[in-house]
């Protein structure tokens, strides 16, 4: 690796730790931020020319308040500006502990639920995944200048209203982890929905997103939430190779080559399951997904799944998150195990999904196995009249002109 | 310590009519729980009594004065709260509390410092 790479991994890496702290001892989110954009570019200049310094995360930290003061003292405005100065002129650098309790914060500051889940997601990817706006922005295909709009709400909302700078009390902590596991987990699904035909740049996003879930498991590494997490995304993303095929074309889970997942992953992640099942006081509904992702990663074809555990797992779901998107995935798991006719009677009997293309679609192949053409034909094109990515259009019209005229 | 206002948003509630003793009860417990927290805070008299005032003409300009509140919605602006809380978290905790938070909606924000020229 070249110096300059490997400064600028480096500087990356340490980013948003460095970041947590000047946010804490200014209590200013713009100004940490410049201050470490600052500290990062003499960075980069200096390392690859005189060396990385022993301990880069201090340099950084030091540096950026050095700049920090600076801004503080030119600014007139500022009120109690002499007190922060002070306390940023702390010489002892940070111990281990407060540099995560830093970095924890800021997690759940960025995360807040008074912010909006677009606004966390952009929080998280900037502050967090140290992306640049512009990078960010391209992710998540809106234009530079709205995301640098949406940032700047979110930053004025956190300042203006006090959201608070801290790590949630003990009784409000499941529920704020769940809030901070959805925003990664939708930064995830934006990245693993995108596939990787045509949009390369946002499978980029899946791949933030285990970054994010992977600090967060450094950070908590006691929370099933946490751990159920990472082995969600770790499972899911086990499949990516053999999601798209030699000609670019997707490759549902019956279909997929299963020697071209990534074996790795899968051992990374079914060791993690058991150790947030072994965590969990009662059924986390990230842990039970991952054990249901488990199951599909564990069996050696699709034929030879097991679908009586996936089944229970579902059942264990719905006792802790009971949606009509959950009772359709195990209506489909029973079709699998108990025939199409069995399937599609659960299916049926689901409220509320007629505006939810999968649930079309569902039953459109349900139908279609029963031989019942003319009802597939017209759950197909249910299914197709709603925006879904190319992929999975492709499928279902693949699907439809199979269809017996 | 930063200042929030927490505008309840319910069905018109006339506190004078018997059956809403309890109500009444209710708000009582909340503002004596709080009392640290609430620089002050009143029910509002119903929409039928609002009046809303424009200048279109900009300053100086001819009022226009109209009968009803500034939006007509199910669930209206009913009461307020003043309080003065360490941060957004601690606010939203109290402003759960008020009752009307269970019978509707309470919206919390943040009050600008006084505005010097």
């Amino acid at each position: 690796m070249r110096p300059e790479e490997a400064a600028a991994r480096l500087v990356r890496e340490e980013g948003a730790r460095v970041l947590a702290t000047l946010v804490r001892v200014t209590g200013d989110i713009d100004l940490a931020q410049d201050a470490v954009q600052d500290a990062v570019v003499r960075a980069l200049e200096r390392w690859p020319r005189d060396g990385v310094p022993p301990d880069p995360r201090a340099w950084l930290t030091v540096t950026a308040k050095r700049r920090a003061i600076d801004v503080i003292r030119r600014e007139v405005r500022r009120p109690g500006k002499e007190v922060e100065a002070m306390s940023l002129r702390d010489p002892v650098p940070e111990p281990p502990e407060v540099v995560r309790d830093d970095l924890l914060r800021l997690v759940f500051t960025c995360c807040h639920p008074a912010l909006s889940a677009e606004a966390q997601v952009a929080l998280a990817l900037r502050a967090l995944g140290g992306l640049s706006t512009a990078e960010v922005a391209r992710a998540l295909l809106v234009p530079e200048a709205t995301m640098a709009k949406r940032l700047t709400r979110a930053k004025q909302k956190i300042a203006q209203a006090h959201i608070p700078y801290r790590v949630p009390a003990a009784e409000e902590l499941p529920s704020r982890l769940r809030g901070v596991a959805a925003t990664i987990y939708l930064i995830f699904n934006e990245g693993y929905a995108a596939g990787a035909g045509e949009d390369l740049v946002r499978v980029g996003l899946s791949d933030e997103a285990i970054r994010l879930a992977r600090l967060l498991a450094e950070l908590m590494p006691d929370e099933p939430t946490v751990l159920g997490l990472l082995a969600l995304l770790v499972l899911s993303d086990s499949r990516r190779p053999a999601r798209i095929d030699d000609l670019g074309r997707p490759v549902l889970l019956p279909d997929q080559d299963r020697s071209r997942w990534d074996a790795a992953l899968i051992k990374e992640g079914v060791e993690l399951v058991g150790a947030a099942l072994r965590l969990a006081p009662r059924p986390d509904p990230y842990v039970v997904q991952a054990a249901i992702a488990a199951c599909h990663a564990l069996a050696p074809s699709y034929a030879a799944t097991d679908w009586d555990a996936i089944i229970s797992w579902y059942d264990v779901l719905l006792t802790v998150h009971d949606t009509p998107v959950v009772h359709l995935n195990r209506a489909a798991a029973v079709a699998e195990r108990d025939g199409p006719a069995a399937g599609l009677v659960l299916v049926d009997a689901i409220a509320g999904l007629t505006s939810y293309p999968w649930w079309h679609a569902t039953r459109a192949e349900l139908l279609h196995r029963l031989g019942r053409t003319a009802e597939a034909r017209t759950a197909y094109e249910r299914a197709l009249a709603f925006d879904m990515n190319a992929p999975q259009v492709a499928h279902l019209r693949r699907r439809l002109a199979e269809l017996p005229q | 310590m930063p200042t929030y206002i927490a505008l309840t948003y319910t069905a018109e509630v006339d506190w004078t009519r018997p059956e809403y003793a309890d109500g009444v009860r209710e708000y009582t417990a909340f503002k004596e729980a709080h009392e640290a927290v609430l620089l002050g805070g009143r029910a509002l008299y119903p929409t039928a009594t609002a009046t809303t005032v424009r200048v279109p003409g900009g300053k100086g300009g001819e009022p226009i004065i109209s009968d009803g509140p500034y939006a007509e919605t199910k669930e209206a602006l009913t009461g307020f709260y003043l309080m003065e809380c360490a941060d957004l978290d601690e606010a939203l905790a109290v402003a759960a509390r008020i009752p009307a938070a269970w019978y509707g909606t309470v919206e919390v924000r943040a009050v600008h410092p006084p505005l010097e020229p």
